[in-house]
């Protein structure tokens, strides 16, 4: 049996000679810079129509390692940026540049160019007001369609369904975030502080630090009573979605949340509390709990609009 | 309407008369929208159609028809699209593949020139599609551009020395003679310039990937096979000659025996020159072996003095012997350096054999074309004479017939009226 990526993994975890571990190590860093600066590069139409990492994956691994733009391949990193902005300005693309990650200059130059070098310059010494201005300025004057939130270490940006995290300290830009792992609960917390305040303002969300994010909605007692005691042939909506669908829901949501509990409150109204981690309760090849992504609150999120824009609000007509 | 909404219309109108397979009203329409930009927004309206088409099934067509019709022309349009990003520029590159390599004729003509370009995006642009068109039927043969394209192995950027030896490893997949050919001229001509080491090496990279081993057996076939064809052309040609020599196209067959006659006195002198030479040779290395044979000599005689006199001479015959010795080393580095400079001459002459040969091989192709013509026209002089000939023969015929009628009514009149004239009797 010739040699598996599998032997080299736990070659790598369980050889004792570190040496042993370093040299094949350098041999893998060595084969990725010339793959990079050599192999790549040297045939710009190849490199931009057909990388030889799948979705320029290895330069996220320089990014993510804050490498500064010196130790990136530099034709390379213009062509991902040149396909972020295509993406975003509606554009033809190769490949969709989910998960891509960028320097924070380059996210806003793609973003906001114009104000580019203001915004890295207030975003550096932190006067966020100032930054807020023009991005206040660009949503009510200049008919751009975006929302941000911020937290501590993160500001979040939502351009219609496209999330884009800027991980301050370090710099870098999660650009089109999706099988991306949540890397914090604060980042997890912003989230869903960012999509409440779009989607759903009036549902309950609280914090616990180092634990979990709950989310608490309610069904009130007025739609339940609409509900049917028992399937029936009635063709209601409600009826329709919480005999039908509802549990499916729900079901589907176990996956995601570390818990999903169920009340009737002292009104008789239907409470659900979602507590949302960064783990998920999928597992992995070796059996560890795998991690939220992205995608899988977007999950969380298309159930918890559901329910709050037809069965929570009352339009008024 | 404002600006956006009337372009979003436009653009409609394109993308149904393409879905509709109206190829030529949409042509017409992008012609009138790419007309009607200005300096400021020319490239974004080109942009946009680009990227229209890009995603249009049948976009390719639309595409060839703006190109054949000169709505879009190439050069100003990869110049224009070096200005935008590469994502734009390779993907429309892309796009222009399957025409680049059924429709060559369109690119072509300029592409020397966008090689030669001074941007070095357009440089890359046209070499690239020069490699489209390379993997398409045509097998490109043009001589100055294989060379422009083999100047930009020395450009000052790595990706255009790229794609010029991608291209040229294209371009010498079809056509191995000839390449080889060019890239070996190229690399002599480079080989005193001690700089170039880094082109050699892509030559030879070059060379490698174009020239396998039954490549190099079907070049030595080809080679073999013309020379050949050669022979019996030149066979053929001078057993032409003999036989036709008499006749009336003497004056011209003449000439070309008299330049063949002239050729061959060139190689006689030539020849001459040669022997010449090697007897000069010859001569000079009997010198140097004279010259040899004195030191030697006098080597033998400065020993039997040595036994003869004593120490009390040695002093004075070493200075004398080491003035001859000297003076017979400077004697033999200016022979050696006339044996040099008859080799060049040597060489000098080879290279104008080649040449005269080569000529003459020209003249004599030029020459049996021209007789190649003759005989054409030979043979349409007969034919017409023959059809002349046929003609008389016919008229002659024709002739004759209408006398016997006449003798024949003459006859008939006669007996009628001998028989009145018996009747009345």
């Amino acid at each position: 049996m010739p040699l598996q990526p599998d032997h080299i993994l736990k070659y790598i975890n369980n050889e004792a000679d570190t040496k042993n571990k370093s040299e094949l190590i350098e041999l893998l860093r060595n084969t990725i810079d010339k793959l990079c600066f050599e192999d790549c590069q040297l045939d710009r139409i190849a490199c931009t129509l057909q990388p030889k990492c799948s979705r320029r994956h290895l330069l996220k691994l320089r990014i993510k390692s804050r490498l500064s733009i010196e130790d990136l391949p530099k034709f390379c990193y213009s062509v991902h940026k040149g396909v972020v902005e295509r993406y975003f300005r509606n554009k033809t693309v190769i490949y969709r540049p989910y998960d891509s990650f960028l320097y924070l200059i380059d996210f806003l130059d793609v973003f906001f160019h114009g104000d580019y070098r203001k915004l890295n310059k207030f975003i550096s010494l932190n006067k966020w007001e100032d930054a807020f201005k023009i991005f206040d300025d660009r949503i009510h004057n200049r008919g751009e369609k975006f929302e941000y939130h911020k937290t501590d270490n993160y500001l979040l940006f939502k351009f219609d369904d496209h999330i884009h995290v800027v991980f301050m300290n370090e710099k870098y830009v999660l650009c089109n975030a999706n099988r991306e792992n949540i890397a914090s609960l604060e980042l997890l917390n912003g989230i869903c502080n960012l999509y409440a305040d779009i989607y759903f303002p009036e549902v309950k969300m609280k914090y616990v630090p180092s634990k979990h994010v709950e989310i608490t909605l309610k069904v009130p007692y007025e739609v339940l009573t609409k509900v049917s005691n028992e399937p029936s042939d009635n063709n209601s909506k409600a009826d329709q979605y919480f005999w039908n669908t509802f549990w499916e829901d729900l079901n589907a949501l176990t996956q995601y949340c570390d818990q999903i509990n169920l009340y009737e409150d002292k009104n008789q109204n239907l409470e659900i509390i979602l507590y949302v981690s960064l783990l998920s309760n999928t597992y992995t090849e070796e059996g560890n709990k795998s991690a939220l992504r992205f995608r899988d609150l977007r999950l969380i999120f298309n159930f918890i609009t559901r329910i709050y824009t037809e069965y929570f609000i009352i339009w008024v007509e | 309407m404002n600006d956006t909404e009337k372009f979003e219309v436009e653009i409609n109108q394109i993308k149904d008369f393409v879905n509709d397979g109206r190829f030529d009203d949409a042509v017409k329409i992008i012609a009138l929208y790419i007309g009607d930009s200005t300096e400021d927004d020319y490239l974004d309206r080109l942009e946009e159609i680009i990227e229209t088409l890009l995603t249009l099934h049948g976009g390719q067509t639309v595409l060839r028809f703006l190109i054949e019709n000169l709505v879009i022309d190439i050069p100003s349009l990869l110049e224009n699209l070096s200005k935008k990003d590469s994502v734009l520029r390779y993907t429309f590159l892309l796009l222009l593949r399957t025409i680049c390599e059924k429709e060559c004729e369109l690119f072509l003509p300029y592409s020397e020139n966008l090689v030669n370009s001074e941007d070095p995006n357009v440089r890359e642009a046209a070499l690239q599609l020069l490699i489209y068109m390379a993997g398409g039927d045509t097998i490109i043969e043009d001589e100055s551009l294989i060379k422009a394209i083999l100047i930009k192995l020395s450009d000052e950027k790595d990706f255009v020395v790229e794609k010029a030896i991608q291209t040229l490893k294209s371009i010498g997949e079809k056509a191995p003679k000839l390449m080889t050919r060019i890239l070996t001229e190229y690399a002599k001509e480079i080989s005193d310039i001690p700089d170039n080491e880094e082109i050699k090496n892509y030559i030879d990279q070059i060379l490698k990937s174009i020239v396998s081993v039954d490549k190099i057996e079907e070049i030595v076939e080809e080679k073999k096979a013309q020379k050949e064809l050669l022979k019996d052309e030149v066979e053929a040609s001078e057993s032409i000659v003999s036989k036709k020599k008499e006749d009336y196209l003497g004056k011209k067959e003449s000439d070309i025996l008299d330049k063949e006659f002239e050729l061959k006195k060139k190689e006689l002198e030539i020849k001459k020159k040669k022997l010449k030479l090697k007897e000069k040779e010859r001569n000079i290395e009997e010198k140097v072996i004279q010259k040899k044979e004195e030191v030697l000599k006098l080597k033998e005689e400065i020993l039997e003095k040595k036994s003869d006199l004593g120490e009390s001479i040695e002093v004075k015959i070493p200075k004398k012997l080491k003035k001859k010795e000297e003076e017979i080393i400077d004697k033999e580095i200016q022979l050696k350096k006339k044996g040099l400079e008859i080799k060049k001459k040597k060489i000098e002459l080879e290279e104008k054999e080649k040449e005269l040969e080569e000529k003459e091989i020209l003249e004599r192709e030029k020459a049996l074309k021209i007789k190649e013509k003759l005989l054409k026209r030979e043979n349409e002089l007969s034919q017409v004479e023959l059809e002349l000939k046929q003609k008389s023969i016919e008229q002659k015929e024709q002739k004759i017939q209408e006398e016997e009628m006449k003798r024949v009514e003459e006859e008939l009149k006669k007996s009628l009226h001998k028989e009145e004239k018996t009747k009345e009797d």
